[in-house]
């Protein structure tokens, strides 16, 4: 032992693990001082994350595409050169561009579907050091934003409004582990449980043990009494491979997500539900194949022989 | 002498989570990424002696609690950030291989943050916080363990300088 090991360090050290201890009982109880305690931190960091964000927007966007260079590289050996170009103003305008094109797939699926949307830009994204998955938008309980309440990429789900806050509102991922919904598979109508495994693919456990699921299947949100936290109808994922063991109750499987996680810059919150449930109605358009053109060479041998 | 370095200490803690929550938070990188403010806490904690690493540990702690990312219950990183803190001064103080060679420094500031985020998992488990499948939380934990190690050499000079300038030593990394 190196260190003294004063009586004074020892005895701040059990002063401060029993305020530890302390704060983590009044937590675990459910005091509210604590929740305004947290409220009142993201009240004060919201204008510095809103400015961050801002400031960042261009250099995120590199880090993004940096870690997708792999698969992204033979687009970018051809976007090179119409780049050097068009680099300034391209650089300005990408940004607001990506943001636009989320905002119009939004606004394109909660018009078919009937649902009242409050749209908000993605401010901040959760730190994984705790191992949840969420972000923070810039709207919140002044914008009629409640706890519970659906959020919705272009693409289909994106999470649920897990805490309010006036300016502000933590949105937690559907890939977070302690995120769980209720879907059902499109046609069918087999209904089971999805839940979050903190990545892109979630896992799927059917309720019904004489049903059955198979790869490619749509899965769409059942939803919830009163549209919280889910309104009906919503995609969700489909269905990747599927789990047969013996022994298991009931078929499982694993999802993959409609929404691509790591590119929200645009979330709609559900603030009123539809009037009718619109059924399959969302259901993503299947990606149509390119067809690939064929040359046919016919080749007319010559009536005298090469030398 | 003890007040005014904790009065000097609170506002670059302070900044340091700023920076954390409205920067580094913004970029969604490979593995999970790193704390920048994680870091800076258990720098802190290895040059300081156990006493400051306690308070440093507990600050820090109950600021990453108040993040709203942060999935536990308010006190649990406070905890573990006060344990760990304490743990890696009470290792290093007096010993110049550790808290004087900045190698030392770094090792101790990696395994440090990587028992860190196990006492997290673990405790999670216990409170009833959902962190995710094996695969993620090993994931998560090794990528945090080699951005803490590509970081620490850009940011801990700039630590070390901040550190000398509160505390006064003439030493520095």
């Amino acid at each position: 032992m190196r260190y003294g090991g004063e009586g004074r360090t020892r005895l701040l050290l059990i002063t401060l693990i029993v305020t530890a201890l302390f704060l983590i009982t009044l937590d675990l109880r459910g005091v509210s001082i604590l929740n305004g305690a947290r409220q009142g931190t993201q009240t004060v960091l919201s204008p510095f994350q809103k400015a961050g964000s801002t400031v960042i927007s261009p250099f995120k966007n590199f880090v993004s595409e940096v870690t997708h260079l792999g698969r992204t590289r033979s687009q970018l050996e051809k976007l090179r050169a119409d780049n050097a170009k068009l680099k300034a103003t391209l650089l300005n305008r990408k940004n607001a561009d990506s943001q636009l094109n989320q905002l119009k797939g939004i606004l394109d699926l909660a018009g078919k579907a009937g649902y009242k949307v409050v749209n908000a830009r993605v401010i901040s994204q959760g730190s994984s050091q705790s191992f949840s998955q969420t972000v923070t938008i810039d709207s919140g309980s002044n914008a009629g934003l409640k706890k519970n309440m659906t959020v919705l990429s272009e693409f289909g789900i994106a999470g649920v409004v897990k805490d309010v806050y006036p300016t502000t509102a933590l949105i937690m991922l559907a890939t977070d582990p302690s995120f769980k919904i209720g879907v059902r598979i499109a046609g069918t109508q087999q209904i089971g449980i999805l839940s979050g495994r903190g990545s892109r693919s979630g896992s799927l456990q059917l309720l019904d043990n004489l049903t059955t699921v198979k790869a490619g299947d749509v899965l769409l949100a059942r939803g919830s009494i009163a549209n919280r936290p889910f309104v009906p109808g919503v995609p969700v994922g489909y269905v990747t491979s599927v789990d047969n063991s013996a022994g298991e109750i009931a078929q499982s499987g694993a999802v993959r997500y409609y929404t691509n996680f790591s590119t929200l810059g645009v979330l709609a919150v559900v603030v009123g539900g539809p009037v009718n449930n619109p059924g399959d109605a969302l259901i993503p358009p299947k990606p149509v194949p390119t067809p690939i053109p064929t040359v046919t060479i016919y080749v007319t041998p010559s009536p005298s022989p090469t030398k | 002498m003890l007040t005014r370095q904790l009065s000097l200490s609170a506002p670059i803690i302070f900044f340091i989570y700023l920076f954390q929550e409205a920067v580094v938070n913004q970029f969604k990188l490979p593995g999970g990424g790193f704390s920048l403010f994680m870091i800076f806490a258990l720098v802190w904690a290895v040059i300081s002696t156990p006493e400051i690493a306690a308070l440093t540990g507990f600050a820090a702690g109950f600021l990453m609690d108040m993040s709203q990312s942060s999935g536990g219950p308010v006190g649990q990183w406070t905890l573990i950030m006060i344990l760990i803190c304490y743990g890696v001064s009470y290792l290093g103080y007096g010993d110049g291989n550790i808290n004087g060679n900045p190698l030392g420094v770094i090792f101790f500031v990696v395994m440090a943050s990587l028992i860190a985020e196990i006492c997290f998992v673990a405790s999670g488990a216990l409170l009833g916080v959902a962190t995710g499948s094996f695969g993620q939380i090993l994931l998560t934990l090794l990528g945090n363990a080699i951005w803490t190690v590509v970081i620490m050499p850009i940011v801990l000079p700039v630590f070390s300088f901040l550190h000398n300038l509160v505390f006064e030593t003439r030493s520095s990394l």
